[in-house]
């Protein structure tokens, strides 16, 4: 399955394209749970705010094709 | 003694008077409120004499207390018709409390329409007036040089300053409060309060602080403790301590984006899809390239730094941030996706006195009824500098802000509630912001209740944005916690903090009692934010606003937002429900109606 991936602020630099942007379209095998795309990127081990299509979603929920998995440290402001 | 200073401008008198006993316990928004309660008659007219225009330091004011240094203005709104309170970084409310002055009140109005003052409050305490006739119409950069001429040698000293909008009687003026560096660029924005300062005649405050020490403590070293231990906990905090010095304030536009609650083209999307081209990683790429400042405190004390300063592309300062809120209401509400259009307008609005938010609604209502295109930065500009700075026919329409605007050109979706323009989160896909726009004494403001927190952000737990359940009660703590912060002077960015670290919320009382001498606890922390919102909301009542008035617009319930096709559900019965401790905690005060 397909899914896009963005990762923001001080995240970004763990894009797996290495590149300069903040959005990719990765492969996956079927299931691939939140979790496993997290600890596959080698994010750090610290709080995270991550959203599938726009909504909150937990490390255990599964992905599916055409998702977009949205992660970003924490950040606040307004 | 603390003291209050009154400056009436009927007589031009000046008059001080120890702070009295009853509000010994109060300071920047309890102290504007309790102030506005007792004196302006709930039925004066905004913009005449018997307003008051009310500048208060918070109960932490002039002390190295961490991000302690906010200002409270506070008066009747012209743009509400409600009591208001509008907040303000910068150097002025150190200032003031330094030199002892609790609450600074600008009273009465001159008999000559055409006069400008100024008034300085020197080092002594003294405070005299001056006739600055020429600087009418002047911006508030401009005003601010002319400042800097007169003080010569002069070197610290902090200014509160009005533009050509203010003067005008413009219902979208804000004041002008001085930063570090002396640009006139942090904002007492909402509310109109900048036609208050312009119905009394006074273009521009003075206060110098030169060479006045910070404020005596009552116990020195417990004080210092209480301060190491906040200062501790808004540095190890992931927001105050890495996230907001680093990005500053508009690193929101890429998240709230995420969640699909980045209103855009006037509240018709919640995702805008040139929001990378505006985004806080974005601002801060092309500042460090232009060689922009990018990370100071917006006032002495501040140990978050969020601040910056945008600069041209000949790296020339042009203005502040810009902030989260103002890159949305003048970038993704007006379809605008480009920040070098966006500063220009900031800039604008800040030399003309005019709150970005309200002017960024006010376009994107304008721009809906179809006389200029959603996405047209330089016509955007024009009208700023063309029509509202100058004054003309169409210019005070649009100075009046996005209702004024979007009934004169007959547009259906005006997003406001009691008169003023939402801010930067659509109520639909995040409904506890929207319980805080519909419910709180100031109109829409995210300041109010920043339900944000846990509805997007995850800080101090977590409820879901898009279902009505919790959204009530959310906003209900946030709203009474910050008028408790608002009273103190502490900026509200180190809510992110305490909501996370119990021992940052301790040190607020610690720093309180040690300060202070009084007896202050948890207890008493929320009680002053209560005080606060019971005294807004008591004078509110006075003035005619009803339950009916705690709504939202009704397209927030009957238009879908895409892309998660919400409306805003939170029941009406909940929104009745968030001020119901108001008759308990009037009742403890004693009070029941506005006046002595």
């Amino acid at each position: 399955m397909r899914v896009e991936l963005a990762l923001f602020a001080s995240l970004r630099r763990y894009l797996p394209d290495g590149g300069d942007g903040h959005e990719q379209t990765i492969d996956l095998p079927d299931g691939t749970t939140v979790g496993q795309v997290i600890s596959m990127l080698g994010l750090p081990d610290e709080p995270r705010v991550v959203f599938v299509n726009g909504r909150h979603a937990h490390d255990e929920q599964p992905l599916h094709d055409g998702d977009r998995l949205a992660v970003f440290p924490p950040v606040a402001g307004g | 003694m603390k003291k209050i200073v009154r400056v009436d401008m009927s007589d031009l008198s000046v008059k001080t008077e120890p702070l009295p006993e009853k509000w010994s316990r109060y300071g920047g928004r309890a102290l504007t409120d309790a102030i506005v309660f007792s004196e302006v008659p709930p039925a004066a007219d905004p913009l005449g004499p018997e307003n008051k225009l009310v500048f208060a330091p918070g109960i932490l004011g002039g002390t190295t207390a961490p991000n302690g240094g906010r200002l409270s203005a506070g008066a009747k709104s012209p743009l509400t018709g409600g009591i208001k309170e509008s907040n303000s970084g910068g150097q002025a409310a150190h200032a003031l409390a330094k030199l002892g002055i609790a609450a600074l009140v600008i009273e009465g109005a001159p008999a000559d329409k055409d006069a400008r003052y100024l008034i300085k409050i020197a080092s002594d305490g003294s405070v005299s007036l001056e006739r600055v006739d020429e600087w009418a119409g002047a911006g508030n950069y401009a005003v601010a040089d002319g400042i800097k001429q007169k003080m010569g040698d002069v070197k610290r000293y902090a200014t509160i300053t009005i533009g050509p909008a203010g003067e005008m009687g413009m219902k979208m003026a804000g004041i002008a409060v001085s930063d570090p560096d002396g640009y006139p660029n942090r904002f007492c924005g909402r509310g109109g309060l900048g036609a208050v300062m312009g119905s009394k005649g006074v273009k521009a405050i003075v206060i110098v602080d030169e060479g006045l020490p910070t404020v005596e403590h009552a116990d020195r070293d417990a004080f210092n403790a209480a301060v190491k231990k906040f200062a501790a906990a808004l540095r190890e905090h992931a927001v105050t301590g890495q996230g907001l010095p680093t990005y500053g304030t508009n690193i929101l536009a890429n998240i709230i984006n995420e969640a699909g609650g980045y209103p855009t083209r006037n509240f018709s999307s919640g995702r805008f899809e040139l929001v990378e081209n505006i985004s806080g990683e974005k601002q801060r790429e092309v500042t460090l390239e232009r060689g922009g400042n990018v990370k100071h405190g917006c006032h002495t004390g501040c140990v978050i730094q969020c601040s910056r300063y945008w600069v041209d592309k000949d790296g020339s300062y042009l203005t502040k941030g810009p902030e989260y809120e103002s890159v949305w209401s003048l970038g993704a509400d007006c379809g605008i996706g480009d920040l070098d259009d966006v500063a220009a307008l900031d800039r604008a609005c800040g030399d003309i006195g005019i709150d970005t938010i309200e002017t960024g609604v006010m376009l994107g209502v304008y721009m809906e009824s179809g006389r200029l295109a959603f996405g047209d930065g330089k016509g955007a500009l024009r009208l700023l500098e063309e029509e509202v700075r100058k004054g003309t026919d169409l210019g005070r329409i649009l100075g009046d802000g996005a209702e004024a605007t979007g009934k004169a050109f007959g547009v259906k979706r005006i997003p406001v509630v009691k008169h003023q323009g939402l801010p930067a989160y659509d109520p639909r896909p995040i409904q506890g912001i929207g319980v805080t726009y519909a419910t709180s004494p100031m109109g829409a403001d995210h300041t109010a209740g920043y339900s944000i927190t846990a509805n997007v952000l995850n800080v101090g737990g977590s409820v879901d944005p898009l279902k009505p359940d919790g959204q009530a009660e959310l906003s209900k703590g946030l709203q009474i916690a910050t008028g408790m912060l608002d009273s103190m002077g502490l900026c509200i960015f180190v809510a992110f903090a305490v909501l996370d670290i119990p021992a940052a919320f301790d040190a607020i009382f610690e720093m309180a009692t040690a300060h202070t001498g009084q007896k202050w606890d948890a207890d008493a922390l929320m009680e002053l934010g209560k005080e606060t919102l019971a005294m807004e909301r008591l004078y509110n009542e006075a003035v005619g606003f009803k339950a009916e008035d705690d709504r939202l617009p009704r397209f927030f319930y009957e238009e879908k937002l895409p892309p998660h096709e919400a409306v805003f559900s939170v029941p009406e019965s909940d929104l009745d429900a968030v001020f119901d401790f108001v008759p308990e905690t009037a009742a403890k005060m004693g009070i029941s109606k506005p006046g002595a």
